[in-house]
């Protein structure tokens, strides 16, 4: 029996093998999971924003990009994961209006989402196996560490696509 | 910046007026649309957690249709009128069958039920802030409205990219409508509209309404 765990906007969840990691509904969020299948470990974060930059600070570590990524990967070492053996997949990072002839610049921050988490993962050197991004449609995802890997459901689809 | 966390009482009071005369305006203007008779709740200004606003609302994976307009100028706010996807779908239908003169045509196409909630929506968020910009004396634009169809958390993501950047805070001011009068009856239909105002637009706000 593997065990759900939601996780919400801004957490980071990290689980040993069986689990299923699920989050709900995400827009312009980005859902990133990192797992290493022979330590058998999995983190996902539900990442807000593209950069920690010009924030208040002492805020939650998996809200933004630059700083949610890189406390998964240092969770999942604690936990016994090895860094060289971790893949990532991501999905998210839609854009839910567009307004014609209307720049929209603050409602593109799906698309700076899925910029900043791909750039910090080629910075740390983890290896992006699959992705379902952009677009506009939301999606709530689930992966489980049985198949690693990562379904994703939207609204109006019967059938769920797995990365 | 205004410091979200030190808001106190008497100005969410003051925003939430605002909020009662917008939703007043926007309510008569629906009426006028629809002909009948349109009931509205006294609105909320609330301080929510950007973690948990789609909770605010409902099941994160509710699916919804929502219309969104942006209003450009002195006084910059986003506005969201959002609805389950069935009152949407009785919200159209009450549209158009007056439009058709009673008669209610089949399959319609998606691009017409969309135009139809855009219709809809633009005309309640516009009549909202036309009363407030004629409350604080700004001038302002209206965008023309977005239409998504999806799930409740995904729409409230707007809500992150506004407020997200400052703080773990979001200002809302939020108020329900319903089609058919008070009390509950067959036909209800509701619909919630959404203000978001820019943070600095907020901070004009409270200086035009002397609460800052």
């Amino acid at each position: 029996m593997e065990n759900a765990y939601h996780v919400g906007m801004a957490d980071l969840v990290v689980v040993s093998a069986p689990a299923k990691l699920i989050t709900l509904g995400l827009g312009s969020c980005i859902g990133l999971v990192i797992f290493d299948s022979v330590a058998k470990i999995a983190g996902m974060a539900h990442i807000m924003l593209p950069d920690s930059h010009g924030s208040k600070g002492g805020e939650k570590v998996g809200k933004f990009a630059d700083t949610a990524v890189p406390a998964v990967v240092d969770e999942m070492i604690k936990k016994g994961a090895s860094k060289t053996r971790m893949k990532a997949k991501i999905a998210g990072g839609a854009q839910m209006f567009a307004l014609p002839g209307t720049p929209t610049d603050f409602l593109a921050v799906g698309s700076r989402n899925i910029k900043e988490t791909t750039a910090i993962l080629a910075k740390l050197g983890i290896p992006l196996v699959s992705s379902d991004t952009g677009g506009n449609k939301g999606r709530t995802v689930e992966f489980s560490t049985t198949t690693w890997m990562l379904a994703i459901k939207t609204l109006g689809k019967k059938e769920m696509s797995e990365i | 910046m205004l410091d979200l966390s030190s808001f106190n009482y008497l100005q969410l009071d003051a925003i939430k007026e605002v909020g009662n005369i917008g939703t007043g305006n926007a309510a008569t203007a629906l009426s006028q649309l629809l002909s009948c008779m349109i009931d509205m709740d006294v609105p909320k200004a609330d301080l929510v957690s950007i973690y948990s606003i789609a909770d605010y609302y409902g099941d994160p994976d509710t699916p919804v249709a929502a219309v969104f307009v942006r209003s450009l100028g002195e006084f910059g706010c986003s506005l969201i009128f959002i609805q389950n996807e069935e009152d949407a779908n009785l919200m159209v239908d009450l549209l158009l069958k007056q439009q058709f003169g009673g008669y209610m045509p089949e399959d319609l196409p998606q691009e017409m039920i969309d135009s139809a909630i855009a219709e809809v929506g633009n005309i309640i968020l516009s009549s909202f802030l036309n009363a407030i910009n004629l409350l604080i004396g700004t001038r302002h634009q209206i965008t023309p409205p977005g239409v998504a169809h999806d799930m409740l958390a995904s729409i409230m993501d707007v809500v992150v990219a506004i407020f997200g950047q400052m703080g773990d805070m979001a200002v809302l001011v939020n108020t329900e409508l319903r089609v058919g009068g008070p009390g509950k009856s067959e036909q209800d239909i509701s619909g919630n509209i959404v203000m978001l105002p820019d943070p600095d637009a907020l901070e004009l706000l409270l200086r035009k309404l002397q609460v800052l």
